[in-house]
């Protein structure tokens, strides 16, 4: 060594620029990481914060006459009896004696302060249990949306008032003095379908519309995804045509899928005329967007499978099929079934396409099957934050809570059958 | 095929290993050549200084070889050779073993000349000594030869030479006889100058031996046990 | 000798040696292989003696594995491979085109480099060729030929109290014991290997090395090989590949101590360079 300083020397004076060099490298990755967490917490934290209160509503206790007389019903053992009896009546009197209101202007007041949805789930319990008619009873009814946001905010410095009067607000007041108001476990929300009333509101019509579509996709794309998959990785001669077909699959997976809702009412509904709405076309739509999803990934899947094993079955003399039936595919299934379940939380949260061919309207029933009218969960909160009332915020903060979790259950669903299904070679 | 390639090896060792064993294998051979060089001429010349020069060499000939068994033994662990590495091997472990016998032999003329020396000036068998010790150092030097530059057809030349080597020798031999029978007090002196030339004889066998060795090292046939004109034959069928 | 002569000497000379036997269980003559276009294998004539083992060495990419390959037609998997030539199994032409390949691996069977049992348990790996053969129509009779086979392997008194165990919890040694049992399982009249001990640690391949010595009383086995020791101890013959030529065939003991020709002579010393 002829310099003056030693190699050794060299390095060190450099070492101290090297560390700061590799710290700073690594606060970078730190501060990323810190900003991916902080938007997640901060929507995560907005999300819940409003839409917790959705999963309970206000009722108010009112002791109901249930005189049949009153109420219309003859015989409780005639059809249609319950339907055409008038419990509206009976809790429009319970609630004026409650209150001792006679005046008509300040009975309508009052009427408002009861959901109408009260009537129907008052004579579904009567219905259930004859034997409370002909006696007065305590009940816990549904308030009315306005009476729902105002109670749930009555603790905070200004309370939501919003339409109610003063008049109202002072037999709220009342009621809540007395221990007549409570906030329950709102079952209708998890229970019912779509309303215009937001306290009648519901999921469970569009869950079920979600369900029937991605059922209808899964069905549908996975077994096409993999057997293509299958012929493109294992059977097709390559050669420009099957290039051609592979740049075509990964662009196809780059399309809006908007353009996929675009192609399912050209193709669908104009031209097989297929009915609008129905999950059945919104699956076949999905089906055309997951596609590419799942057979790019199972492609992958199928070509992680190691040569030697696929060369050890074709050395014993099992033909093409016995090898990719025994072997490949059993090998690739946790990779294909990740793909495939990512895929569908893919097409469980897609909106567009849906939108595109009718799936966005206001369906109140629950649908029975793929042919019945339906809308999807993300559909839904779509239609409740395009809604003007107040009510409907938490809604949409549930519905979106909601839907975040089966995405969640799903993906915990991939990972699980991955851990579960993977072998080791 | 007449060039080994000792030194195209990649690895560049083995080339050291094959080159350092067949050098030394020509030390000792030249070393050998000169004691057989050395007795011969003290049994000519009646020298005993020089016989018992010859005598004390045989020291460093037992120690060469020592040294080459080892050497062989571990190219032999270490590169496991193969094809013309392997027969370079063996033909070295081998020709160490006939160099050897050569050197003991050579001790046993030097004896034979102090014992000669002793016995007056009426030196009968002298010619035949000095007759079938030239060629039996002529052998020696081109089989020394023909091992240095892996020479078939000179090594062969030299098996040939053999032939003729105990040719004269069976010649001498009878030679001796006549001698014992004219003048059975000079039995003794005879049967030492017998003891020679068959010690020298025994060099030429030796010699022949390190040449088909050479023959077996560059064309891998074995020529042993075997007819001149087989052997000839066979080199020149492959 | 630079490679440039090398190169022109292997394409002037024809094989040196003896490449061809009498009453052979495989027969290749004029054997030419293309990857696309590019030719890997030139004008090869080969015969594979009745039980014998023959190892195929020489330096890597020339073309050895290729032939090996083409003897059970698994070349077919790559689509850009083309091979001319007669190759015979007894008096079965292996390139018929209206053969059927499936028989025809059930006859030639394969080991490869790496060992690569299915993941599955031991036994279902020993019985899958018989499997999806038919070889066995009762459950028993099914046992009897995993049996026999890891027997003949040698791996049956290590392996037959977790016959149920997984194939790849065993070491790599016993893997590819494995492997060969699955081979032997379907008896096969002829053995490939494919530089079998190449993943192995010295133990386990003399352990495979001494299987082979048993098989080849009763299978016919071609080598391919790395190991030039390996295929001084295991082969009868040897046939040395260069540059898609085969340059020299001859009896093992003949090739280690004298070979023919100078490119085997180079390669076996350890001359190239």
């Amino acid at each position: 060594m002829t310099s003056a300083e030693s190699t050794i020397e060299k390095v060190n004076k450099n070492l101290a620029r090297r560390y700061r060099a590799e710290q700073r490298f690594r606060l970078y990755g730190i501060l990323s990481v810190l900003f991916g967490l902080s938007c997640l917490v901060v929507l995560f934290t907005d999300i819940i914060g409003k839409g917790y209160k959705g999963f309970v509503s206000t009722e108010i206790y009112l002791t109901v006459d249930l005189s049949s007389d009153d109420l219309g019903i003859s015989d409780p053992e005639v059809e249609n009896a319950f339907m055409q009896a008038d419990f509206e009546g009976a809790i429009k009197r319970a609630l004026y004696a409650r209150l001792d209101v006679t005046d008509r202007r300040a009975k309508r007041a009052l009427n408002a302060l009861i959901s109408s949805g009260a009537s129907y789930a008052l004579r579904d319990q009567v219905k259930r249990q004859p034997e409370l008619l002909d006696s007065s009873h305590g009940f816990w009814l549904l308030a009315d949306d306005d009476v729902d946001t105002w109670y749930k905010s009555v603790d905070s410095k200004s309370p939501f008032t919003g339409r109610l009067s003063d008049e109202q607000l002072t037999w709220l007041q009342t009621l809540d003095f007395s221990g007549e108001l409570r906030t329950a476990l709102n079952t209708t929300f998890f229970t019912s379908g779509d309303s215009r009333e937001p306290e009648m509101a519901g999921i469970m019509g569009a869950a079920l519309g979600s369900f029937f579509t991605v059922l209808v996709t899964l069905l549908l794309s996975f077994p096409i995804g993999v057997a293509a998959a299958v012929y493109l990785e294992e059977y097709a001669p390559k050669n420009r045509w099957t290039d051609l077909i592979e740049v075509n699959i990964n662009n196809l997976a780059a399309v809006p899928s908007i353009i996929f809702g675009l192609l399912g009412l050209a193709i669908f509904i104009n031209f097989f005329e297929m009915p609008r709405s129905i999950p059945l076309v919104g699956g076949l739509v999905l089906t055309l967007m997951t596609l590419p999803t799942i057979i790019i990934s199972s492609r992958a899947a199928i070509k992680a499978v190691p040569p030697s094993i696929r060369e050890a079955a074709l050395g014993l003399g099992a033909s093409k099929m016995q090898m990719v039936m025994h072997h490949v595919l059993p090998l690739a299934m946790p990779g294909m079934l990740t793909g495939a379940i990512i895929g569908m939380a893919q097409a469980l949260g897609e909106t567009a396409p849906l939108l595109m061919i009718g799936m966005v309207a206001f369906v109140v029933d629950l649908p029975g099957g793929v042919m019945d009218a339906a809308t999807a969960l993300p559909v839904q909160i779509f239609l409740w934050a395009d809604s003007p009332e107040r009510a409907f915020v938490e809604k949409t903060s549930a519905a979106i809570m909601v839907l975040l979790g089966f995405l969640f259950l799903m993906n915990a669903l991939a990972v699980w059958l991955r851990r579960r299904l993977e072998r080791r070679w | 095929m007449d060039k080994l390639h000792l030194d195209r090896h990649i690895s560049r060792q083995f080339n050291v290993e094959l080159e350092a064993l067949r050098t030394q294998l020509l030390e000792m051979g030249g070393l050998v050549e000169q004691q057989v060089t050395d007795a011969v001429a003290s049994i000519e010349s009646g020298d005993t200084a020089l016989a018992e020069k010859v005598i004390v060499n045989e020291d460093r000939v037992d120690d060469f070889e020592i040294e080459l068994d080892e050497q062989a033994t571990l190219v032999l662990a270490r590169r496991q050779p193969a094809a013309s590495d392997l027969r370079l091997v063996l033909a070295v472990i081998k020709a160490v073993r006939d160099l050897e016998r050569i050197g003991d032999e050579a001790q046993k003329v030097a004896k034979m000349a102090i014992a000669l020396s002793g016995e007056g000036a009426n030196r009968r068998g002298a010619t035949e000594l000095r007759h079938i010790g030239a060629s039996v150092l002529t052998m020696m030097n081109q089989g020394l030869d023909a091992f240095a530059r892996f020479d078939a057809e000179a090594a062969l030349r030299v098996v040939e030479a053999d032939e003729s080597v105990d040719r004269e020798y069976k010649t001498a031999i009878r030679e001796m006889v006549t001698y014992m029978m004219e003048d059975p007090r000079e039995i003794s002196r005879v049967m030492n100058v017998l003891w020679a030339l068959r010690a020298l004889e025994r060099i030429g066998d030796h010699v022949r031996n390190i040449c088909e060795h050479v023959v077996y090292l560059v064309r891998g046939l074995d020529i042993r046990h075997i007819s001149l004109d087989e052997a000839e034959a066979k080199i020149l069928n492959q | 000798m630079n490679i440039s002569e090398h190169t022109a000497q292997a394409h002037a000379d024809k094989t040196v040696g003896e490449p061809l036997v009498k009453n052979a269980k495989m027969s290749m003559r004029g054997v030419n292989v293309f990857y696309a276009d590019k030719q890997a294998i030139y004008g090869v004539d080969l015969d594979i003696g009745r039980n014998e083992v023959i190892a195929m060495i020489g330096p890597s990419g020339c073309g050895k594995s290729t032939f090996l390959r083409c003897l059970n037609r698994m070349n077919d998997t790559i689509d850009i491979c083309r091979v001319e030539g007669k190759l015979m199994l007894e008096n079965q032409d292996i390139y018929d085109p209206s053969l059927d390949v499936v028989p025809l691996r059930a006859r030639v069977g394969m080991v490869f480099q790496k060992p690569n049992p299915f993941p599955k348990s031991i036994y279902d790996n020993v019985a899958y060729g018989p499997r999806i053969h038919g070889l066995a129509s009762r459950r028993t009779e099914l046992d009897e030929i995993v049996e026999t086979s890891l027997r003949k392997a040698g791996l049956w008194d290590e392996v037959k109290d977790r016959l149920h165990g997984p194939g790849t919890g065993l070491s790599g040694g016993q893997q590819q014991r494995l492997c060969i049992a699955r081979t032997i399982a379907v008896s096969p009249e002829v053995i490939l290997m494919d530089e079998p001990c190449s993943a192995l640690d010295p133990i386990a391949t003399a352990k495979i090395e001494e299987l082979i010595a048993e098989l080849s009383e009763n299978y016919t086995i071609a080598i391919v090989t790395h190991s030039m020791q390996q295929a001084a101890r295991v082969s009868h013959r040897t046939a040395y590949f260069h540059l898609g030529k085969l340059i020299e065939v001859n009896d093992t003991e003949k090739v280690f101590t004298n070979p023919d020709h100078d490119l085997t002579e180079a390669y076996i010393t350890g001359r190239f360079g």
